[in-house]
């Protein structure tokens, strides 16, 4: 006899709306239905209705933690839709920039994880250390959250020579307090006791479902965009692929926390080697009838643009497929097994932004009948 | 005994990483991107911001026939200020507003 336990769409371990379908036998989950489309907005038809400049900043609202890699892809997209090659400083202008996001999405999503398991010491402690990361992105693209730095062509923005003391110094901060949390992760009994062997995800599932980003590297899959196919300069940077081998909710986290450690050498090397030349190229906005795909590596995984131009200024159609949407499948099989206090810490574990996921879903879940509404009947129901 | 335990008892003792906002107040670095002003002596009609404008946020005001911005939709980018060929519009440093239908 199996009982079944909602969790959710109001607050399922994070302030998103997400409705997950729990079956249990006992305190043992032996089943789960995800249903999504709670936050959708319409986005991606919103992308066809303004031209590829103005879409810059419509796609840099699609998310707010990784708003920089959604409007970097976008432009790379673009770009190579368009058969623009950007300017050297522009795309370490772009690396610089993009790492910082990784950096602070990696020490929020620490912050969260422990807040999970109830260590909040280690929530304050990561939280204040994300502000670091935060000045320094304020710093250089004057907006703490949304750097509106990205434009089609190349940046807008300069990293100035004199930044570039203020931001070595609190680099060298970050690196000596993510070590320590590196440490704190990989030896108290707590984190432990909570993380260890929880929401396992074995290598042969990570396959099979297509897990992307940090979750597929804890399971010892040595994937990421920046090494597989470069993009920007990565190729010019050295930095490792972190690998793990033991699939849990202890590895995911041990995955992100070296992660930061790479993040802050990419930083470093590419503020060294900074070249010097022009910010942008002039751009013309018709493109002729073209269609291209594009990827790169979000804090979360792979990011996929697509997009098709008709030769006017305005895509014909963008398609964004983000890394929350790629992780989903392999929930399942980290969830089954486990027991219900398990839910927040595991559903955390893949850091799932719903806010990015649910763009282009569609669902009655009111029935539970699952269908797609056109259009049309779209705009029957607004009157 | 718990391994954070040091570090607890080294922030109790510290003066707090936060500082108090409305009574003290952060320096701002060069560059910050706060309400966009318009200089309306300044403005030559060109109607650049109002192409550049992302979020359709300006509009012409009937009145002295210069763009106004309705900060209801602005979103901060600076798009306009940087297309403006006779600085008319200038990003401040102000952050501190509500807005219902106000415009500048």
């Amino acid at each position: 006899m199996t009982f079944v336990l909602p969790v959710g769409p109001q607050h399922p371990s994070l302030k998103e709306p997400e409705f997950f379908r729990f079956e249990v036998k006992g305190e043992e989950i032996v089943d789960v239905d995800i249903r999504l489309g709670y936050a959708h907005r319409g986005i991606e038809e919103a992308f066809s209705r303004r031209n590829y400049k103005h879409n810059v900043y419509l796609a840099e609202r699609i998310c707010g933690i990784c708003n920089v890699v959604h409007s970097t892809t976008y432009c790379q997209t673009i770009e190579q839709l368009a058969g623009i090659e950007p300017p050297e400083r522009a795309k370490y202008i772009r690396t610089i920039i993009m790492e910082l996001e990784r950096i602070h999405s990696h020490l929020l999503w620490l912050g969260v994880a422990a807040h999970q398991i109830g260590f909040d010491t280690l929530f304050m402690l990561a939280w204040r250390d994300r502000e670091e990361v935060m000045d320094m992105r304020e710093l250089i693209s004057g907006g703490r959250v949304h750097s509106a730095t990205n434009t089609i062509g190349g940046v807008r923005r300069n990293v100035k020579l004199e930044h570039i003391p203020e931001m070595l110094r609190r680099l060298d901060k970050l690196e000596k307090s993510t070590g320590y949390y590196a440490d704190l992760w990989g030896s108290d009994r707590t984190i432990l006791a909570r993380c260890s062997k929880v929401g396992v995800l074995s290598k042969d599932d990570a396959v099979k479902f297509c897990a992307v980003g940090p979750v597929a590297r804890a399971s010892n899959l040595k994937l990421d965009i920046r090494r597989n196919d470069p993009y920007g300069t990565y190729e010019a940077l050295s930095f490792d692929v972190v690998t793990e081998s033991e699939g849990d909710v202890w590895a995911r986290g041990t995955v992100r926390l070296r992660e930061i450690l790479e993040s802050i050498r990419i930083v470093r090397q590419a503020l060294h080697e900074l070249p010097s030349g022009p910010l942008r190229v002039p751009v013309e906005l018709k493109i002729p009838p073209n269609e291209t795909l594009e990827r790169t590596e979000a804090p979360r995984g792979e990011l996929v643009y697509y997009a098709r131009s008709n030769g006017t200024e305005t895509p014909e159609r963008i398609r964004v497929r983000t890394p929350t949407y790629g992780n989903f499948a392999s929930m399942k099989s980290m969830f089954i097994g486990g027991t219900v206090a398990e839910i927040p810490i595991v559903m955390w574990s893949i850091d799932p932004c719903f806010g990015c996921n649910d763009r282009a879903t569609i669902l009655d879940a009111r029935t539970g009948k699952v269908s797609v509404v056109n259009f049309k009947q779209l705009k029957r129901w607004r009157r | 005994m718990p391994r954070i335990l040091p570090k607890v008892l080294q922030n109790l003792f510290r003066k707090p990483f936060t500082v108090k906002y409305p009574y003290v107040k952060r320096e701002l670095p060069k560059g910050y991107r706060g309400r966009p002003a318009i200089d309306r002596e300044k403005c030559i009609r060109c109607w650049l911001c109002i192409r550049a404008c992302p979020d359709r946020a300006i509009s012409i005001d009937r009145g002295t026939k210069t763009p106004s911005i309705w900060l209801g939709r602005c979103t901060f980018c600076g798009e306009c200020a940087e297309v403006c060929p006779t600085k008319a519009i200038i990003m401040t440093e102000e952050f501190e507003y509500t807005t219902l239908y106000n415009v500048t």
